[in-house]
């Protein structure tokens, strides 16, 4: 049977032609798709991020929301006491919350299932909530964090979204390539060994306690690049912009993507950002109950994701792949 | 002194509270393997139908128990609807709990929405039935008050309750059995998928409880949007972890100290660190013992 072998070139080949599509979309779309094509591209490296841990390394988090806080406010405080250009403010972001995730990893590899869906759950309640006790993370109107104008030889018809969409698709672009690549690395097997058997994976030589950390600890780096991208298109870091739903909402993302697979990142993004558009056209069209509208687009999120939980519980691609190998 | 023990008395009515909403998580779990977040929907879906009995009938009385029937019956209902159909196809594994969560998280919108569509801004209204003014003691107001009692003495009746039938009813050796060997359970004539219903049942009436009660004790009104309410699905949940999520006293352990200690704080440290705080107790307690207070590491208790 012959079998089209899928290499790093075809790949490379793949993203650079996703890159063009997003150059070229960024040309004809208003202000408002920008912004919006920058919301999808957080939630790719934020929902990747989740996937990561959850589909690959088998560990659960409730409280990505609480990460994504910590790369926002590591990039507002690098640039307010710094004055570093935009692009170093993002590497800071991964790495203090790398950093941050290999202590919480260190703490979570000890505990599994709903004890580890617990303690991240209080850190997502918890973490935001101390800006408030310390004056330097400017308590509930948060401090600025501003990426600039876009650089004047880009002509003057180049808005701000326009720029926050390049930014944020290349980060999210160049976050992809490499979460790609380190899945089929020696580290994604080892996390895919301990997540299938953990006994088989430590009789095979595997740290199973090391394997773990360092998921989290790649994991919390990408969802700290998601936060720094987050607080870029919101301008500001504010504990209000981090809540509870966030976390939910990112975890939504990731079974909607399919959890187990890093490919379907897109069709969860693209459903969060999409899904309140097409609930108030449906109901602009067909009721004008005020009441359906505020709540249509949080029923069609969670009726969406809860079929997906019946019907294709390990998410659309799989789901099209095991029909199509029938 | 006497500021410490009103912030304590307060703890403790907060902590009860917190117990009965983390006896609804371990109870699910215990039956199913499922950390249920919809309980905190089901709490409040149930407690919305407490103020609507409480507006026709005018009786606290009255509509404490019909919201317990009605969380039994809301909670049942999801069981047998959705998780029986989703365990099922997932062949009850019980390493894949995320997808389980994330049903229950999704059930948890969908019971927001529909509420939010019911009764959008209007609020549903559950004032205390006693007084909330302290008792007086030598010339001064204490935390205690018959408002407060009654809160203590229903979260110490349902105890009570639940431990008769879990070590005294046959009822309670089935539930029991079932949670604790499933298989063998069926060979022995055990009903488990209707032991597993009861089970979700009674959990629905605990939250219905917890439900109602942190509303009395707290704004006396809710909303959809309750804030009330995430803080005591997270704080319920938080609780359960702590006590272990095997055990109905690991439950009570769990909601009394996060209590008492998030009272302490609130009074002496501020505000703003209470949900941190929540958290620094979870990971320091499951730092010590990762399988909670009253948890045993790999084993289930029967």
């Amino acid at each position: 049977m012959h079998k089209l072998q899928i290499t790093n070139k075809h790949r490379f080949i793949g993203f650079a032609l996703i890159g063009l599509v997003v150059y070229i979309l960024s040309d004809v779309v208003d202000e408002w798709r920008s912004f919006q094509g920058a919301t999808i591209a957080v939630y790719i490296v934020a929902i990747a991020s989740v996937i990561l841990l959850t589909g690959y390394s088998g560990q659960i988090s409730l409280g990505h929301g609480a990460l994504l806080a910590v790369g926002a406010y590591s990039a507002a405080l690098t640039q307010i006491y710094f004055h570093v250009p935009i692009w170093v403010c993002f590497a800071a972001a991964v790495l203090v919350t790398a950093l941050f995730g290999a202590i919480l990893g260190a703490a979570a590899a000890r505990l599994s299932g709903p004890y580890l869906a617990g303690t991240t759950l209080a850190l997502a309640v918890g973490l935001p909530s101390i800006a408030n006790q310390f004056s330097i993370l400017g308590g509930e109107q948060g401090i600025s964090f501003d990426a600039g104008w876009p650089p004047l030889s880009f002509g003057d018809s180049f808005t701000q979204y326009k720029w926050f969409f390049w930014i944020a698709s290349l980060a999210a672009l160049i976050a992809m390539w490499w979460v790609q690549n380190i899945l089929r690395s020696r580290y994604g097997r080892t996390w895919r060994a301990v997540k299938t058997n953990e006994v088989a994976a430590e009789i095979a030589g595997i740290n199973i306690g090391r394997s773990k950390v360092l998921a989290f600890t790649v994991s919390a780096g990408l969802a700290g690049l998601a936060g720094a991208l987050l607080a870029m298109t919101m301008n500001n870091v504010s504990p209000s912009a981090f809540p509870l739903a966030l976390s939910f909402s990112i975890a939504t993302g990731a079974v909607l993507s399919g959890v187990n697979t890093l490919g379907g990142v897109m069709i969860g993004s693209v459903a969060l950002v999409a899904i309140p558009e097409i609930a108030s056209l449906i109901s602009d069209r067909w009721s004008s109950s005020e009441n359906l509208a505020t709540i249509l687009p949080e029923f069609i999120v969670n009726a969406l994701l809860i079929l997906t939980v019946f019907l294709a519980p390990k998410g659309p691609i799989e789901k099209l792949r095991s029909r199509h190998s029938k | 002194m006497f500021n410490f023990i009103n912030t304590l008395l307060i703890g403790i009515t907060a902590g009860s509270i917190y117990s009965l909403m983390a006896i609804a998580i371990v109870l699910v779990w215990r039956s199913t393997r499922v950390v249920n977040f919809a309980a905190g929907g089901l709490a409040l879906a149930s407690s919305f139908v407490g103020a609507a009995v409480l507006e026709t009938t005018g009786s606290f009385w009255v509509a404490l128990p019909l919201a317990m029937i009605a969380g039994a019956l809301f909670s049942a209902f999801i069981e047998y609807f959705f998780l029986r159909p989703l365990l099922k196809r997932s062949g009850g594994k019980g390493e894949e709990i995320f997808l389980p969560i994330i049903a229950t998280l999704g059930l948890l919108g969908i019971i927001k929405a529909i509420l939010n569509y019911i009764y959008g801004d209007r609020v549903g209204s559950l004032p205390p039935p006693l007084s909330d003014k302290g008792f007086i003691v030598s010339g001064q107001s204490i935390a205690l008050s018959p408002m407060r009692i009654l809160i203590l003495g229903t979260v110490l009746v349902l105890m009570a309750f639940l431990t008769l039938i879990f070590q005294r009813t046959n009822l309670g050796l089935s539930l029991r059995a079932s949670s604790f060997a499933p298989e063998i359970s069926r060979l022995a004539g055990i009903r488990v998928d209707l032991i597993r219903t009861v089970g979700w049942a009674i959990s629905g009436a605990a939250g219905a409880t917890a439900g109602i009660l942190q509303t009395t004790n707290g704004s006396g009104s809710i909303a959809p949007e309750s804030f009330e309410f995430s803080l005591l699905l997270v704080f319920g949940f938080v609780a359960a972890v702590i006590g272990g999520i095997e055990s109905l006293i690991g439950a009570v352990v769990g909601g009394l100290t996060l209590g008492i200690v998030l009272a302490i704080i609130l009074m002496y440290v501020g505000g703003s660190l209470v949900f941190f705080a929540a958290f620094l107790i979870l990971i320091l307690v499951l730092l010590l013992r990762p399988h909670g207070i009253i948890g045993v590491k790999g084993g289930r208790r029967a």
